[in-house]
């Protein structure tokens, strides 16, 4: 049903054709992850980077190379053997021509891919999954804006729909939820579709951290559960913001609801991206990340009635994202996270 | 600080509920920006967005929440309905389905909501003549049956997009007035509470 053609009317609406996927707008120029910019001025990290930076960013792959081995055999090794360096180079980032694979040495998925030969293959095409046209319908609706999965029925497209649909059959409990195309999406950007598929498997069943299909069981229990949890974070560690937002009547489901998407998509611009984290340290840094953001804009925040506030959480200025900057904060902070949830 | 003007403006905060696809967002984005966009990316969670609109000499400023359509998002949703002075009820005149889920937002709303709230039921992609599912008379009768006004819409086209906001916004500062005259205790005549608008207007 989305694939009427463009009609007269929406024509003269050029801007809003400038976000208009499909084959008409193969030369619109990309940002370096593949997302097609949005005309404006947001080119901060755009332009062409300075040299010493390239050759840093070289320096740290050769590192990184030789800790994870031919096809990541020296990886447990290294882990085992150093893992305070382990620790401290992903904190500062992991190349981006590394991630896919070292996401999946850490969150345990290769291990389910080795184990599980063929299977991958048998949900794709034997099974049938209940959610199939649920996917279909949101598929072009899936980072719509990316050069990989713009094109219709093209190979980035294929590719989501057959990852979401082999994790329906694979979990029938959880099904297919909205929201599930970003992350799978995310990954398929990083790395073959039957390794994303044992990624999103690792991730949410927990294959070596805590599952995280509470993000998308029915009632959304682990959204609850973390949004009530952030918002007793701020009241303790920013208490001025926290009674600022209650004045404002501003809780979390305004601004960080769905969070898992937005963030990732936030995260996937400015260096080492969310998903990772939560998989080497836990929901800890997602927590830790939310708050250095809030204590590095307060003084912003504090000023600002409920619309503004509300635009502001939702749009954190470029600088205030600067990961260099932002991580090192977020890691100072010392989060524990014993609330449990009452209803 | 504030001048007379801003004195006027009146903030009301508005809702959107509506089954997956049936173009909540779209209609919230061709309201706010003017704009329409043929492959919207699906909401997670909810979206803000903020609109005024000017109603004879007073203003209304709409703080819109655009929230998920996917039924697993629905325990989400009291979150965003919440002391809402508005809601717009979306489905999709091509989809039967969709209005069905629209009825039990109704039926939530009703059940949960302020008695306050002014609802609106929209049937949206009124352009998509040839693969209608939901007739325009169903649709009205189970509005006025349920006290909500009805209006067939399209964000591609933008028909009865902007009028769908107006009416709310009229009819949100009608029951403000009322609202202030039952705690004043005093009896004003005003010229919008008398008439009785025939709320709905649909398009071909």
């Amino acid at each position: 049903m989305f694939s009427r053609l463009a009609s007269d009317a929406e024509m003269e609406k050029r801007r809003a054709d400038e976000f208009e996927p499909g084959p008409a707008s193969p030369l619109k120029p990309v940002d370096r992850f593949g997302f097609v910019k949005q005309d404006q001025n947001n080119s901060l990290e755009a332009k062409n980077r300075p040299t010493n930076e390239v050759e840093r960013e070289e320096r740290r792959i050769r590192k990184w190379r030789k800790m994870i081995g031919v096809g990541g055999s020296d990886w447990k090794h290294y882990v085992r053997r150093k893992p305070h360096v382990v620790r401290r180079r992903i904190r500062k980032g992991i190349p981006d021509c590394l991630r896919g694979l070292v996401w999946q040495l850490i969150s345990g998925s290769r291990g389910l891919l080795l184990m599980n030969p063929g299977v991958y293959e048998q949900l794709v095409i034997y099974e049938t999954s209940a959610s199939e046209l649920d996917i279909i319908r949101d598929i072009s609706r899936t980072f719509p804006s990316h050069v990989f999965f713009q094109q219709r029925h093209g190979p980035g497209q294929r590719s989501l729909y057959n990852v979401l649909k082999a994790y329906s059959v694979y979990d029938r409990d959880v099904g297919y939820v909205q929201g599930m195309g970003f992350l799978a999406g995310l990954l398929l950007l990083y790395m073959s579709e039957e390794d994303a598929f044992w990624l999103l498997v690792a991730l949410l069943k927990g294959a070596v951290h805590a599952p995280m299909e509470g993000l998308y069981q029915v009632g959304l229990p682990l959204v609850q559960q973390y949004l009530f949890q952030f918002e007793q974070l701020v009241k303790e560690h920013l208490p001025k913001l926290g009674q600022h937002f209650s004045e404002e009547m501003i809780n979390p489901s305004m601004y960080a609801s769905g969070s898992d998407i937005s963030v990732t998509k936030r995260f996937m611009t400015p260096g080492p991206p969310f998903v990772w984290h939560v998989l080497g340290t836990g929901v800890k840094i997602v927590f830790q990340v939310g708050l250095a953001l809030l204590t590095v804009c307060q003084n912003n925040l504090l000023k600002l009635a409920f619309e503004k506030l509300i635009h502001a959480l939702r749009n954190f200025p470029e600088e205030a994202l600067d990961p260099e900057k932002l991580l090192p904060l977020a890691f100072s902070i010392k989060v524990f996270v014993t609330y449990s949830i009452s209803f | 600080m504030a001048s007379a003007v801003e004195n006027k403006v009146k903030n009301a905060k508005l809702v959107l509920l509506g089954d997956v696809g049936t173009g909540k967002s779209s209609i919230v984005l061709r309201f706010v920006k003017g704009q329409f966009v043929e492959f919207q990316e699906s909401t997670i969670g909810a979206a803000f967005f903020s609109q005024t609109l000017a109603v004879n000499d007073e203003t209304v400023k709409f703080e819109i929440w655009d929230t998920a359509g996917q039924e697993r998002y629905h325990s989400l949703a009291p979150m965003y309905y919440r002391g809402a002075a508005a809601a717009i009820i979306v489905y999709d005149v091509t989809n039967a389905a969709t209005f069905t889920r629209a009825k039990k937002w109704v039926q939530e709303l009703q059940a949960q909501g302020n008695i306050n709230t002014v609802m609106a039921l929209a049937g949206n992609k009124a352009d998509l003549v040839e693969a209608r599912q939901v007739t325009a008379e169903e649709a009205q009768a189970y509005a006025q049956e349920n006290g909500l006004f009805f209006m067939e819409t399209s964000a591609k086209t933008a028909i009865n997009v902007n009028d769908v906001f107006y009416e709310i916004a009229k009819r949100f500062l009608q029951a403000q007035a009322q609202q202030q005259q039952n705690t004043n205790g005093m009896i004003l005549t005003d010229r919008a509470a008398n008439r009785t608008t025939s709320s709905s207007s649909c398009c071909s």
